[in-house]
């Protein structure tokens, strides 16, 4: 039997082992956050001002680099534009996509695992084969898409080879490819208490004021969830460029990750990458700030008025 | 009086039950149609895949390949070395996708269960990460793997950060599914004389395995579908992966449409035969671990 006296200096051993053990179990994380995350935010911050070509001490250049991306540089503007519009319309039309199919598929309809599984599917092909496959149904001649559009008596549209037309065609893959938050939002809807619905169906609630005021309401934190992660996912866009387009035609679909990659990687301007990679992440920083800010109006958390 | 009452609120319940049927007809036949919409950008590529050169380029095309020419990817084989190519793609994926899963569970095990100082600090550093895209670090990191540790034209660089938690989302994920898990059963554990490895081996692991699966096909998915950093990290034709094969194979072809369909369709084939294998337990895990979202 313990002694009196005793129980306090069992607890604060048995929580130095707890506070030990959890040290040793968050190594990898936090050495991963440090070395890989944090120090080359730090790093990018600190190149950002140097020139280096990789070779050679870098010059201390001051606040040229970002001048020069701001002034002269004949793509850096353009690669902002095109970033956000993108981006936009992608996370604008994968949003609405997925939540349609989601309220569909929540529906008690036969085989929903298999439409579910169906909805899903694009999302594990891997991004390049998608873009290089929907790459020919584009094709100005003989795609599918032309053929469907010969049927509706519309011209023929050259897509992405097109500078018109190059992001909404690459957005419309992304919003094929966004099968990862119907399932989200399905898990979501699933969790939408059902009393409420019923309590709104006894008031003589119809199906569309059922959903204004009961599902979306009960929704928005895994809206507001999907949204931020769409967002940063489809700001950091590069694949279609890398695989099919090189940023063009013209700068049209000069993305910034793109343009970060060519000029590291292809012209070896290590330090000039850097500021494009500081400027794209305070543009990350301002959207996602943006979206936190405003969630406080209209994310509401169950059983809080707005916690 | 309440007779009448009774039998209007009948005949609303039936027109109700009525019109809920019809709108369930209604939203099976949308979800028809979308999913074929959905599916027939893959059958057209797939079916193209299977054409004569004279075909493909045929006007108005034809949903169906005239003769099934599955010789069309022996030939795009001695081209384009799919296998060697899935190899090279199994070699990063493999060790990373382990690598990941291990580590997530790890830390969030130690974050659902464990208290210690500076919880609240690690956590948020981990929330911050999870906003981080990874092309913003990528020139830093680039510079430390092959100027530091010399490991130009490796894989390491690809698979060695799986060894630091497998990102935030997946932490959070395995955490969040950790506390669904009545705390009783590791306190019984624990009383038992049990330490926490193997409570976490013998009681969280076995209990958590839906998660895990989530985990592992989630850091599949991403590194499927990367291309950017294998294209900064890989530079000679042997060590060449899926993704980077396929960006130079149709690169180098142009036009050839034929061939860049039937490797388009092998790409395809590997991410589709794993989720099959995964669906079941994938879709539950991401239900009950978005059900704590």
């Amino acid at each position: 039997m313990l002694s009196i006296g005793k129980p306090d200096r069992i607890r604060s051993k048995l929580a130095f082992q707890e506070t030990r053990t959890a040290y040793l179990f968050l190594i990898p994380a936090f050495v991963g956050l440090i070395v890989l995350t944090y120090l080359p935010l730090v790093a990018i911050f600190v190149l950002s001002f140097f020139k280096w070509k990789g070779a050679g001490t870098p010059i201390f250049v001051g606040w040229d680099n970002y001048v020069r991306l701001f002034t002269t540089d004949p793509y850096f503007i353009d690669s902002i534009k095109v970033t956000c519009y993108f981006s936009v319309v992608a996370v604008v039309g994968s949003m609405l996509y997925s939540l349609i199919i989601a309220l569909l598929l929540n529906r008690k309809i036969p085989g929903r695992g298999f439409f579910r599984a169906v909805f899903y599917l694009p999302y594990i092909l891997p991004a390049v084969a998608v873009y290089i496959g929907w790459a020919w149904l584009y094709e100005s001649n003989f795609g599918l898409f032309n053929y469907a559009l010969s049927k509706l008596g519309v011209d023929k549209v050259n897509f992405i080879a097109d500078p018109n037309y190059v992001v909404p065609s690459l957005a419309l893959i992304a919003v094929w490819l966004s099968g990862n938050l119907i399932v989200i939002f399905l898990a979501g809807l699933q969790n939408v208490p059902r009393v409420y619905h019923e309590a709104a169906e006894i008031d003589g609630a119809n199906v569309w004021r059922r959903f204004v005021h009961v599902t979306l309401p009960c929704m928005t934190p895994i809206i507001f969830y999907n949204l931020l992660m769409a967002l940063v996912t489809n700001l950091q866009i590069v694949t279609p460029a890398l695989a099919l387009t090189n940023g063009g035609p013209g700068n049209s679909s000069m993305f910034m990750t793109y343009l970060m990659y060519r000029s590291a990687f292809k012209s070896a301007n290590f330090g000039y990458a850097s500021t494009i990679s500081f400027v794209f992440f305070i543009i990350i920083a301002i959207f996602t700030g943006l979206v936190f800010a405003s969630s406080r109006k209209w994310v509401f958390y169950e059983g809080g008025d707005g916690k | 009086m309440s007779k009448a009452g009774s039998h209007t609120g009948l005949n609303l319940y039936r027109s109700r039950r009525r019109i809920g049927r019809v709108a369930s007809t209604l939203s099976l036949i949308a979800v028809i149609l979308l999913a074929v919409i959905v599916m027939f950008p893959i059958w057209w590529i797939f079916r193209s895949s299977l054409m004569t050169n004279a075909e493909i380029y045929a006007w108005p095309p034809a949903l169906l390949p005239d003769r099934w020419l599955f010789s069309n990817y022996g030939e795009t084989l001695e081209n384009f070395p799919f296998w060697r190519y899935f190899g090279n793609t199994m070699k990063i994926i493999a060790p990373s996708v382990i690598f990941g899963t291990a580590t997530a569970t790890l830390c969030g095990y130690a974050f659902a269960r464990l208290r210690f100082r500076g919880k609240k600090f690690f956590f948020s550093l981990c929330v911050g990460s999870m906003l981080l895209p990874t092309m913003v670090t990528l020139v830093p990191l680039y510079i430390m793997w092959t100027r530091g540790f010399g490991l130009a034209d490796s894989y390491l660089p690809l698979i060695l950060p799986f060894l630091c938690g497998g990102g935030a989302f997946n932490i959070f994920l395995i955490r969040q599914f950790v506390s669904t898990i009545p705390r009783e059963l590791d306190e019984a554990a624990f009383i038992d004389g049990a330490g926490h490895l193997r409570i976490l081996f013998h009681i969280i692991v076995p209990a958590i395995k839906p998660a895990m699966v989530v985990v592992a096909l989630l850091l599949f998915i991403m590194l499927w579908n990367d291309l950017l950093q294998q294209i900064v990290y890989i530079n000679s034709t042997e060590k060449f992966t899926i993704a980077i094969g396929l960006t130079q194979f149709k690169g180098s072809l142009g036009s050839d449409w034929v061939m860049i369909m039937c490797a388009t369709c092998m790409s395809f084939l590997p991410g589709i035969i794993f989720y099959l294998i995964g669906q079941k337990q994938f879709v539950e895990g991401i239900v009950l671990t978005g059900m704590k979202n």
